[in-house]
């Protein structure tokens, strides 16, 4: 048994005649590797398309669970007060005042006692930020004579600070705890992205075409002119493209709960402090799988879901299976072993092999392909029940 | 005659940072003191905060690296969307903004970023005193089981081999360099090793600053290194 600390993502995805990313000059991006050049997709731009796209795995269609949030924010400040010497009821009121001010959600009335700890909005604060509110109110709660007094005191400290937690706030959701958020002068309070992307590049040596076109204008063709209104050409690429994606599981779950990493497969930490972390992990599959980096849609049309996409948990050190690529496939084969995808397909799952001889330790795997193949270790499977599978080891704590 | 730990980095893209001024991410041939250190150091679990961990570490590594194949550089051109109205909080009280007036966010922000492509290095190292904790046993340990994942030099090169490369016995970095086997048919390897480990016939004296004041988070100071150059053997490991 290992823990699902690591989730990495493969990926095989079919681009033909698009131009999915430019560099400065608008020519495809690029990179040598081993033998030949080949097209690539740079990291930030697969990013920036798995996190602004609006379908049913989108992250901002991910119902976050009230009931188990609304405890635990305010319950955990609460408990680590209490850690810090503090009492219970001065603790209480500490919370009881937070969430008057809003901190917690935007209640408007005052609530008192258990009903302070239950707020109505959830809050996704990582450790740096609660680490931070425990400070300031354990500072002020080993000062206050009285719960009315710290009441006041910490209203006061979150009026005068008030730029600083709405920044709080607002740098404390679902995409920053993921893609991880704003660097600013302060380690402490960073928020560091729990998911790592590889540039995309193609298996193949690069299959670029300069695009010949012209514009004409309808308009000075009405009006009895030959109506040519421009020349121009740009690149198109094609290419089927390995992507290589890893969740650091309990680098998210410390971004979700506040809680620490090292904490997140504890046994004394209960599942449901990684079920939110295990739908993100399910949601951001699908979107890997189905969601084009695309550019030029118009013109290109450049859509495609993946062709393979093979899971992986375990605690191994992560590695892609990029090595597998240093020599360019080519296009066509003499010995007749295939389509390129079959072939590419079939080196992925030698490089596997390579990998769990060298490491000495096979990882829990689950696959979907369009062909027809065997990866050593692991069953096929369709996206859901693979996203599924992803997420109930991360929640279950085990592979 | 001492033990040295391998490390093999090879990955479609990495980055050996240099002194990025502006917009400008470069690359420098080998990687710096700094960027080894914070590999191991994100292996054994350390977080940012822990500067003192991450200097005492920094202190005790004794670095030398090996490039098994050409150096090609690649500069990635990024835009970033930044605003005005940025801000992160921080545990002073004040939240950081961005400078300068909203006409300076009319546009994207160009990065300029470059990489190594292709590129496979050997590194070999020890920690001395080699007696204190971690020692080099745990730096295996970590390089095989880290506590996040390990990237080389940016969060998008990521290693598509196993790190930890196995032990060699040798004098000194430069004599491990020489003995572990080369896994690429190259006609000359490029090493750089630290000053006082061992020589070379043509190699060179350097004053490097790689070394980072974990601290402050800025690097200073500077720190001798040979570099020089070795045809290979042709031997395969």
């Amino acid at each position: 048994m290992q823990f699902p600390r690591f989730i990495q993502i493969h990926t095989l995805h079919n681009y033909p005649a698009a131009l999915l990313n430019r560099d400065d000059a608008g020519l495809a991006k690029r990179l040598p590797l081993g033998n030949a050049v080949r097209t690539r997709i740079s990291s930030q731009c697969l990013k920036r398309h798995w996190r602004v796209t609006e379908d049913r795995f989108s992250l901002s269609n991910l119902d976050v669970p009230m009931a188990i949030r609304s405890r635990a924010i305010p319950g955990l400040i609460s408990k680590r007060m209490q850690e810090n010497g503090i009492s219970a009821s001065l603790a209480l009121a500490a919370v009881e005042s937070m969430r008057n001010a809003g901190l917690l959600d935007k209640s408007g009335k005052d609530k008192k006692g258990e009903d302070a700890l239950k707020t109505g909005q959830a809050a996704l604060m990582g450790r740096a930020e609660i680490d931070y509110l425990v400070r300031r109110c354990t500072e002020l709660a080993q000062t206050a004579p009285d719960e009315k007094t710290l009441k006041a005191e910490i209203a006061g400290m979150l009026k005068d600070e008030k730029k600083n937690i709405e920044a709080l706030k607002h740098g404390s959701g679902l995409e920053s705890a993921l893609f991880g958020r704003m660097v600013t002068s302060d380690v402490i309070a960073s928020r560091d992205a729990s998911i790592y992307v590889a540039h995309a590049f193609t298996v193949h040596p690069a299959q670029v075409e300069n695009d010949y076109f012209t514009v004409v204008d309808d308009l000075l063709q009405e009006a009895g002119e030959l109506g040519s209104a421009g020349i121009f050409d740009t690149e198109l690429a094609s290419g089927l493209y390995y992507g290589y994606v890893v969740v650091d599981v309990p680098q998210l779950v410390e971004n979700l709960e506040g809680i620490s990493a090292k904490d997140c497969f504890s046994p004394q930490t209960p599942a449901e402090h990684r079920e939110l972390a295990g739908r993100v992990v399910e949601h951001l599959i699908h979107l890997i799988a189905t969601v084009s980096p695309g550019a030029k849609r118009g013109s290109t049309a450049p859509f495609d879901w993946a062709k393979l996409v093979l899971v992986e948990a375990g605690d191994w050190q992560p590695r892609s299976l990029a090595g597998a690529f240093h020599d360019a496939l080519p296009l066509t084969d003499k010995n007749d072993n295939g389509t390129i995808r079959r072939r590419t397909v079939a080196r992925l799952s030698d490089e596997i092999s390579a990998m769990d001889d060298a490491y000495g330790a096979p990882l829990a795997r689950r696959f979907l392909s369009l062909d027809s193949t065997e990866v050593k270790g692991a069953e096929r499977t369709d996206l859901n029940k693979l996203a599924e599978w992803a997420k109930d080891v991360i929640q279950a704590g085990e592979c | 005659m001492r033990r040295h730990l391998l490390m093999r980095l090879e990955a479609p893209l990495m980055a050996f940072g240099g002194e990025t001024i502006d917009n400008y991410g470069v690359i420098r041939d080998f990687p710096a003191l700094s960027m080894v250190t914070g590999l191991l150091a994100n292996a054994l679990g350390y977080r940012r905060e822990d500067s003192d961990l991450h200097d005492r570490l920094q202190t005790r590594l004794v670095v030398g690296a090996r490039l098994d194949r050409a150096v090609q550089r690649l500069t990635d051109f990024q835009t970033a969307q930044l605003s005005k109205d940025d801000k992160g909080w921080t545990t002073w009280g004040v939240p950081e903004e961005r400078r300068g007036g909203a006409e300076s966010y009319k546009s994207p922000h160009l990065r300029y970023r470059d990489y190594h492509a292709s590129l496979s290095v050997l590194v070999a190292l020890r920690l001395e005193p080699s007696d204190e904790s971690p020692d080099l046993d745990d730096l295996a340990h970590a390089l095989d089981r880290p506590a996040r994942p390990l990237f080389i030099g940016r969060k998008s090169c990521l290693p598509s081999k196993r790190i930890f490369a196995g032990w060699v016995i040798a004098e000194n970095v430069l004599g491990a360099l020489q003995t572990a086997g080369q896994p690429e048919s190259t006609t000359r390897s490029r090493l750089q090793w630290p000053e006082g480990e061992g020589s070379l016939n043509g190699d060179r004296l350097i004053e490097l600053c790689d070394e980072r004041n974990w601290t402050s988070g800025v690097h200073g100071g500077w720190r001798p290194v040979r570099e020089g150059s070795v045809p290979n053997s042709g031997e395969h490991s």
